[in-house]
């Protein structure tokens, strides 16, 4: 029996609800258990951080792009100092890209691993969450060693980064290279070796090539979708051109697939790490061109996009400045925004546990969305 | 470019055994939480939360209020002898918005402001908001 | 000589109806502080097992080894306040917890536990037909589950509700067919072989060497009825908040949460009975109790570990299963179990 679209159930989802990570809020239309039509809100954790950002000095906005995708803050460093480097008009020295793409790398990997413990309770499983979290604990804890903070780092600054990386963090993140492998085979087993789990993931929710696309889908779904793009492949920055690594491909474009191409993700960015930590050159920490006192007269002129891949997707940086010491306009190409846009096409008439299914393998994070 | 491989299809309840197996397998391992108010977590060297002040040492240039990003730091009028801070103005720091970003002690000229180790700042208090003096002091011996 | 009699003629002098009315009452306050006392073990062995397998170190806070924490948390439910939905079905709404509970304990009465040393049993029902009346009151707690998530106007619990239902109906059939196979089987040496009793004393080899395929069907039934996490479906928690007790708070909800741990519990005394030769071990038949509570603990544990290992079915992929899989897999034991009779009959 068919019901009339008048008799379906509106049902909201969120924003506080168990499984939306932060505060996705989705309007649905259920007939019975089923989702017929989907429609995310978004907005509740906007912070206006791009019009913040024309508030305060180019080397200050940088916590306002630490608290965008809170869960992988480096990532993000990196985004805007591609940009903002290029606007200011500041070179930096060898030794700080290598210390960039050490921080990035581990701060992708603390970032899947808390996307993966997540899906795990999304499905319904306690156990991997735990782990994940354990050990993107140790990532931390070498965030901390280097920056002093946890979790919004405030690591790198216009020029370099505000403190050298110690001996102690780089045998902190030896000893991390060498037993994180260990556990990270225990996680996937916990989730690949199940049964039900593959029955939740494979041949649900399959986003294919050409809607990826259209969609402006980036980053891990769009590679699970079968489109080798990666922007560290396509088009290097810091020094990914250096390293040898794969970027992982699925042609499938299910949940399984971008459950996959991110576990193999981690295992890629374990092994940049492990040679980025071998060939990291002595030099300076710091551009003495933008040191100290200087910080808040870095002026910029022109405008300047540049791209790097977050742990999300493509995440853009768009900054245009007036010659000022402060930004004109700092605009922001979210990849989880775009990732989140094709879900309304990827849970229609798919049953309520599959939609929580389908929106877990997005990898929202709500800080860069919302902004 | 590596393709990624489903997982091979196997007869369904083994499967679920070893997962069950993997999970139950670190009941023998030790447990890695530490038991907070007792046991104190072993920091590492540059962890740093709280902003001190030396306020000897303070020439009142007003650059960590203008480099704050959340415009936590504001200068207050302090009567003080201190013959290099001729306005007699220090930083005040907003704890309710400050987010540790350490600017502040990056740009200070004479190293008077500074983060350090001290994170338990938990109390009953009527303001966020630590006057010079009291940013001079240890946190316990601030009483608000 | 059980509990039962030897309190009877602890009450003698009052009479005989008096005395076995007083026996009844005070047997079953035992049975209750049985079950009570069980419940809290269960839920702090639970709590620890799953902080040791999360490498977490679990309750260490209320008492010596966090011991009270269960009884600080039962404090803490009773002193909150009961929030009431407003559109909400009145007298189902309140009515619903207290089945769920009630059934709960009036299923532990039912069961045989056997000798304990020199207190003997204390089984308070002695009937002919123990396996009737068992999973006749077992069928009443889904229906304090439905009640629930209809009359607390919430859609969660609606849908938790009609999740529960459909649930129920697809393994309920195939758990009852794979007992009907251990009747056939008792029937062939007890005359009476509806007496959960009879069953077990009458055996010669525990049903589950005999019919693994039927204790098989018979755990995972058990596992959907006790509902966590593969079978969870009716509070599923990432789905539906919490299904059917979204709207219930207080002791409401702890009532909610005490009958799926004492459901596991239930379940795991139920396929130890059944399946497992109940109190017979290999000792002296006085440690009666003893091998019934190891074998409960053990299945308990492995519950435990579905639990923390497995993530949710989807519910369509449930019903396929019990229709699909189960039900036919229990007829299969069914004539497999026919086919031993015969053999046991000659």
């Amino acid at each position: 029996m068919v019901m009339p679209s008048s008799d379906w159930v509106e049902l909201n989802f969120g924003p506080q609800h168990p499984s939306m990570h932060g505060v996705l809020r989705l309007k649905a239309k259920l007939d019975g258990e089923i989702v017929k039509e989907i429609e995310p809100v978004i907005g509740y954790l906007h912070r206006n951080a791009e019009k913040i950002c024309e508030m305060t000095y180019f080397n200050d906005n940088l916590i306002y792009f630490d608290r965008m995708d809170y869960v992988g803050a480096m990532n993000m460093e990196v985004g805007y100092l591609e940009a903002a480097e290029k606007l200011l008009d500041i070179s930096i020295s060898e030794r700080v890209k290598w210390i960039r793409v050490i921080m990035a790398e581990l701060s992708r990997i603390a970032a899947h691993l808390v996307w993966a413990g997540a899906y795990g309770l999304d499905l319904g499983m306690l156990t991997p969450f735990f782990h994940c979290f354990i050990e993107r604990e140790k990532i931390l804890t070498i965030f901390t060693e280097v920056s002093g903070s946890r979790q919004e780092v405030n690591y790198m600054c216009v020029g370099g980064v505000y403190q050298d990386i110690t001996e102690k963090a780089i045998n902190e993140i030896e000893d991390f290279v060498r037993e994180f492998p260990k556990r990270l085979k225990d996680i996937f087993n916990m989730l690949m070796k199940n049964d039900i789990f593959l029955s939740r993931t494979k041949g649900i929710g399959i986003l294919d090539k050409e809607t990826a696309i259209s969609y402006g889908v980036t980053g891990p779904m769009l590679r699970a979708s079968g489109v080798e793009y990666d922007v560290r492949k396509a088009e290097p920055y810091l020094v990914y051109d250096q390293v040898n690594f794969d970027i992982p491909v699925s042609y499938k474009g299910d949940n399984l697939a971008r459950v996959l191409v991110r576990f193999e993700e981690m295992r890629q960015s374990l092994k940049i790490v492990e040679q980025a930590v071998k060939k990291i050159p002595d030099g300076p920490y710091f551009n003495p061109k933008a040191k100290k006192s200087l910080m808040i007269r870095m002026r910029g002129e022109g405008d300047v996009y540049a791209r790097t891949e977050s742990s999300k997707g493509e995440f853009g940086v768009y900054i245009v400045g007036d010659g000022g010491v402060k930004p004109y306009r700092v605009r922001v190409r979210s990849p989880t925004l775009r990732n989140l846009s094709v879900l309304p096409e990827l849970a229609k008439d798919v049953m309520i546990a599959d939609m929580i299914a389908i929106s877990g393998t997005l990898d929202l994070v709500f800080g860069e969305i919302d902004r | 470019m590596i393709e990624v491989k489903e997982p091979k299809k196997k007869i369904p309840v083994v499967g679920l055994i070893s997962g069950m197996l993997t999970v139950s397998k670190y009941i023998f391992k030790k447990p890695v939480t530490v038991q907070y108010p007792e046991q104190k977590p072993e920091l590492p060297d540059r962890f740093r939360f709280r902003i001190f002040l030396k306020l000897d040492d303070c020439v009142g240039c007003t650059l960590c209020e203008q480099v704050c990003p959340n415009h936590s730091i504001n200068m207050q009028k302090v009567d003080r002898e201190n013959p290099r801070n001729k306005r007699k103005i220090y930083p005040d720091v907003n704890f309710g918005t400050c987010t540790v970003c350490r600017n502040c002690q990056e740009i200070c000229p004479t190293e008077a402001i500074y983060l350090d180790k001290e994170f338990e700042t938990a109390r009953t208090r009527n303001s966020f908001t630590y006057s010079p003096e009291e940013l001079a002091l240890k946190e316990n011996e601030v009483i608000k | 000589m059980n509990i039962l009699l030897r309190l009877q003629e602890l009450f003698s002098p009052l009479g005989h109806l008096a005395s076995y009315i007083l026996a009844y009452i005070f047997e079953s306050l035992f049975l209750v502080i049985f079950v009570t006392i069980s419940l809290i073990v269960m839920i702090y062995v639970f709590r620890k097992y799953m902080a040791r397998v999360q490498q977490r170190i679990g309750p260490n806070r209320v008492g010596k080894f966090g011991l009270l924490q269960l009884i600080a948390d039962a404090l803490k439910l009773v002193g909150k306040e009961n929030i009431l939905p407003k559109n909400r079905d009145d007298l189902p709404y309140k009515l619903a917890p207290a089945m769920v509970f009630v059934s709960l304990v009036l299923a532990f009465t039912i069961l045989p536990y056997g000798d304990f040393f020199y207190l003997g049993s204390f089984t308070v029902t002695h009937s002919e037909v123990t396996i009737i009346l068992l999973f006749g009151i077992i069928a009443i707690m889904p229906i304090g589950e439905v009640l629930a998530g209809i009359s607390s106007a919430n859609k969660y619990a609606l849908l938790g509700a009609l999740r529960a239902v459909a649930k129920d109906v697809s393994f309920e059939i195939p758990m009852m067919l794979s007992v009907l196979a251990i009747v056939m089987m008792a029937s062939a040496r007890t005359p009476s072989s509806l007496s959960l009793e009879s069953i077990i004393s009458s055996e010669f080899l525990p049903y589950g060497i005999l019919e693994p395929i039927g204790l098989f069907v018979f755990f995972i039934s058990m596992v959907a009825r006790a509902s966590y996490t593969p079978f969870d479906l009716g509070e599923s928690d990432s789905e539906l908040v919490s299904g059917h007790s979204t709207e219930y708070s207080g002791m409401r909800f702890g009532m909610f949460y005490m009958g799926m741990f004492g459901s596991i519990f239930l379940g795991s005394l139920i396929v130890s009975i059944l399946y497992l030769g109940g109190p017979s071990g290999p000792l002296e038949s006085s440690l009666g109790f003893i091998w019934l509570i190891i074998k409960a603990a053990i299945l308990v544990l492995i519950s435990f570990t579905v639990w923390l290992s497995m993530p949710r079915i989807r519910i369509d992929k449930f019903i396929n299963f019990g229709w699909k899989y189960l039900i036919p897999i229990a007829m299969i034991n069914l004539i497999l179990a026919g086919i031993i009779t015969l053999g046991w009959g000659l």
